[in-house]
């Protein structure tokens, strides 16, 4: 039985300090190999992680310990893209909140809604992250 | 910002006053409020303000002694460090020098089973949050749970 998946991530940001590495896209990345084939979707404030961005440096200082482990979304994306992992985004979703397509991660597929719903019977599960 | 400050109670006794109390409903991996937190705590602290960060609701996981001082493997990166939030609590907790406290919710903790905090991390009911309160110049409720 093949296992190919569509994940889906609507919610970004959730959590820095505390998360670090450990967030929905680290998941993708550590499990993907257990699958046939493993798909992101971005949608909503989501579709943020994927536009590109050079100069940030996510990084802060707490009683005296620099933390520069903070979660890095450009890079979990670059990295997804360099792993194979086939990043669509809702380009209406960017659009809304400002950025052009060609803001995108090189190598991340911009797709209206209609058309990132009527991929869903290519996979065997969808899943909500 | 004055550090500490302490005025007289009904009793007579002596009270600290502190700068700001945050109270964090909020819960880790939510969303980025704890970070948030935390970084407001350091700026005033950078002020040479007092901070009071109460922690309650699942708040209450970020200080378990269980975390030990850093979080685990990072499969991608197998030599990296990454500081566990208790780790960093303890040592905001230490640089602080009794200008940042940190109480976890005895209440919220028993539910959750989040009872082996830092010893550095006061237990307090939240039968005391109005008392709590009181000790503060401001208080911020940073809500979510």
């Amino acid at each position: 039985m093949t296992q190919r998946v569509l994940s889906v991530i609507d919610r970004a940001y959730r959590g820095a300090v505390e998360a670090q590495f450990f967030d929905a896209m680290y998941g993708l990345l550590d499990l993907h190999a257990q699958f046939d084939q493993v798909d992101l979707a971005l949608r909503g404030p989501a579709v943020t992680m994927a536009v590109d961005d050079d100069t940030y440096r996510p990084s802060l200082e707490l009683g005296g310990l620099r933390i520069d482990t903070l979660p890095d979304y450009r890079r979990s994306v670059r990295d997804l893209v360099a792993d194979g992992i086939g990043v669509l985004v809702d380009e209406s979703a960017l659009r809304e909140l400002g950025f052009p397509a060609e803001r995108l991660v090189p190598g991340v597929t911009g797709l209206d809604p209609a058309a990132l719903a009527r991929r869903w019977p290519d996979y065997d599960q969808v899943w909500f992250l | 910002m004055t550090g500490s400050t302490e005025t007289k109670t009904g009793t007579g006794l002596e009270r600290r006053m502190w700068d700001l109390l945050l109270v964090v409903t909020a819960a880790p991996h939510s969303s980025d409020v704890i970070t948030s937190a935390l970084r407001l705590s350091q700026a005033v602290l950078d002020k040479g303000g007092s901070v009071r960060f109460w922690a309650c609701g699942y708040a209450t996981m970020l200080t378990q002694t269980t975390h030990g001082e850093t979080k685990l493997v990072n499969t991608r990166d197998p030599g990296g460090s990454y500081p566990s939030t208790a780790a960093i609590a303890a040592r905001m907790i230490e640089a602080g020098a009794g200008r940042f406290g940190w109480i976890g919710c005895t209440a919220c903790s028993e539910e959750r089973g989040a009872t082996q905090h830092l010893p550095q991390v006061r237990r307090r009911s939240p039968a005391r949050l109005a008392a709590t309160m009181a000790a503060a110049k401001r208080t911020l409720y940073l809500g979510g749970a």
